[in-house]
């Protein structure tokens, strides 16, 4: 389903460190290369996923598992390495990033959809789930700025929800909205999961991790430490932390 | 010509969200305004009336032979379109960045988008255009405008202006990941270009060379192809057709050529 093989991700650190034009102006002449710190991402990053696996992704901030999930759902290119996807991915790397805050929420589920790859068809088809799953009927026609951040997670999170993806990749989301509403997506969730979804799942909080997962990948400084058994790699995980 | 089935199969793929992008943009455009979308023709009427009243009664320009407002305002609209349209893409990457760095979508959408939306406002302002051509029958200004068989040529003039407008939009939405600074310099780059291309005045006036050197402006080629149709009545010569048919694709093919090679990169510059 997802192969990643041998995938490093180098950034270049404080691009505008240290710039002038004259000192680009010499730097070209002489065909030098800037001397720009670069920090690697990820390093060697080997793994594969089957279909109907879900995975969870631990490790510290600033581990590389958001610039993971960047480079499983294409958004970057890894520098080096190959990565091989089979299926359709729905990517909720950011609940509500395509929202245009202008806009009331009837139009952002369809700009929102279409940012998604959703047809327009099948927007008008699902149109009513979407809006019955976000309770928010009676602000379809408020433009979305005037929305409170837990509304605008829970109308993000109805539209990127509503496809039954092959592949779902999801960071930290389930935190979003009040009790209720985070019942009710992680039962979604469930649902997806026992239909066969492959989930890549990116969070902090190792109980959901421990209760939705089935393989654990731990990451640190870009590299992965552990993967495999979710409990024990969880239990290491949490000690080291504590430490 | 597998290459060329991959594009439009993408352009397939992606027309919903061009559409939805271009909605929006007339939507937040248009929000809270009294007329609307009205103002798409009210514009170029009113700017159009106000360069006719400063430059034929202020600084007496004439075109002599030719309707002088039909004249200006066919100038006028085509390289607002272009100004408008070109500035509009350059800056459609880097508003969009948040949305590219979080979900895949092609990245050209975006400068594309921008060229069809300012297209559409373009479109709009044909009606106005075509109405004082009109006009002019019932003795607006001094000589009388022809329709004729060779308006069927203006599509085609038109969408040469508009692939060197998209070649032109990827290219400086390309530039401008790598370099903000482009902002500024391509603003007195436009208000130069605008002076050179003779939009209120004719070639007639310029010294000799100066002459020489309009032919290499691709924005003249568009202007007096369109202008040779409404203002003389006669069909642009084969020659400048096929020229402004290829400085159109040459464009479009520089713009797509240099984005597609660097479009990769974009996400380290945010």
């Amino acid at each position: 389903m997802i192969t990643v093989e041998n995938v490093s991700m180098k950034f270049n650190l404080g691009i505008e460190k240290d710039f002038s034009m004259k000192q680009a102006f010499i730097n070209m002449l002489l065909r030098k290369k800037t001397n720009k710190e670069s920090f690697w991402a990820l390093k060697n990053i080997n793994f594969h996923i089957d279909k109907g696996e879900v995975i969870g992704l631990i490790g510290s901030n600033g581990a590389g598992k958001s610039t993971l999930l960047k480079v499983v759902s294409g958004v970057m290119k890894p520098t080096s390495g190959k990565v091989t996807i089979n299926g359709v991915i729905s990517p909720m790397i950011e609940l509500g990033a395509g929202f245009d805050q202008e806009l009331t929420a009837r139009e952002n589920i369809y700009l929102n959809g279409a940012i998604l790859g959703y047809s327009k068809s099948f927007l008008d088809e699902k149109f009513e789930s979407i809006v019955e799953f976000s309770e928010l009927r009676d602000f379809l026609d408020v433009p979305v700025k005037n929305f409170s951040s837990g509304m605008t997670a829970k109308l993000a999170f109805s539209i990127a929800t509503i496809v039954n993806p092959e592949i779902l990749i999801v960071d930290e989301i389930l935190s979003v909205g009040d009790i209720k509403f985070q019942e009710k997506s992680k039962n979604k969730m469930m649902e997806m999961i026992k239909g066969g979804t492959t989930v890549l799942y990116v969070s902090h909080s190792l109980e959901s991790i421990k209760e939705l997962c089935t393989k654990v990948i731990w990451l640190e400084h870009g590299q992965i430490v552990k993967i495999g058994d979710v409990k024990k790699i969880c239990d290491e995980y949490y000690k080291e932390q504590m430490k | 010509m597998r290459f060329i089935k991959d594009i439009l199969n993408n352009f397939k793929r992606y027309w919903f969200l061009i559409t939805q992008l271009i909605a929006r943009d007339f939507k937040v455009k248009y929000k809270r305004s009294v007329l609307g979308i009205l103002w798409s023709l009210l514009n170029p009427i009113l700017t159009m009336t106000v360069m006719t009243i400063v430059f034929s009664q202020m600084f007496k320009f004439n075109v002599p032979g030719v309707n002088y407002i039909v004249y200006v305002m066919t100038g006028i609209i085509m390289f607002n379109y272009f100004s408008g349209a070109s500035t509009g893409a350059m800056s459609s990457v880097v508003q969009n960045f948040t949305l590219i760095n979080k979900v895949y979508i092609p990245k050209y959408i975006f400068p594309i988008s921008k060229c069809l939306f300012i297209g559409i406002d373009f479109t709009l302002t044909l009606i106005p255009w075509l109405a004082i051509i009109l006009l002019s029958y019932f003795g607006l200004g001094t000589y009388t405008c022809n329709f004729n068989i060779y308006y069927i040529l203006l599509p085609y003039i038109f969408l040469c202006m508009f692939l060197f407008t998209v070649g032109m939009g990827l290219l400086l939405s390309c530039i401008s990941v790598f370099l903000r600074d482009i902002f500024h310099i391509y603003g007195i780059v436009l208000t130069l270009w605008n002076y050179l291309t003779p939009v209120f005045y004719s070639t007639e006036i310029l010294p000799g060379t100066l002459q020489k050197i309009m032919k290499f402006n691709p924005l003249y080629r568009f202007i007096e192809a369109a202008r040779s149709i409404v203002l003389y009545g006669q069909a642009p010569t084969i020659s400048s057709l096929v020229i402004i048919g290829l400085m159109g694709l040459t464009m479009l093919l520089l713009g797509a050529v240099v984005f597609k090679k660097k479009q990769d990169k974009f996400i380290y510059y945010i």
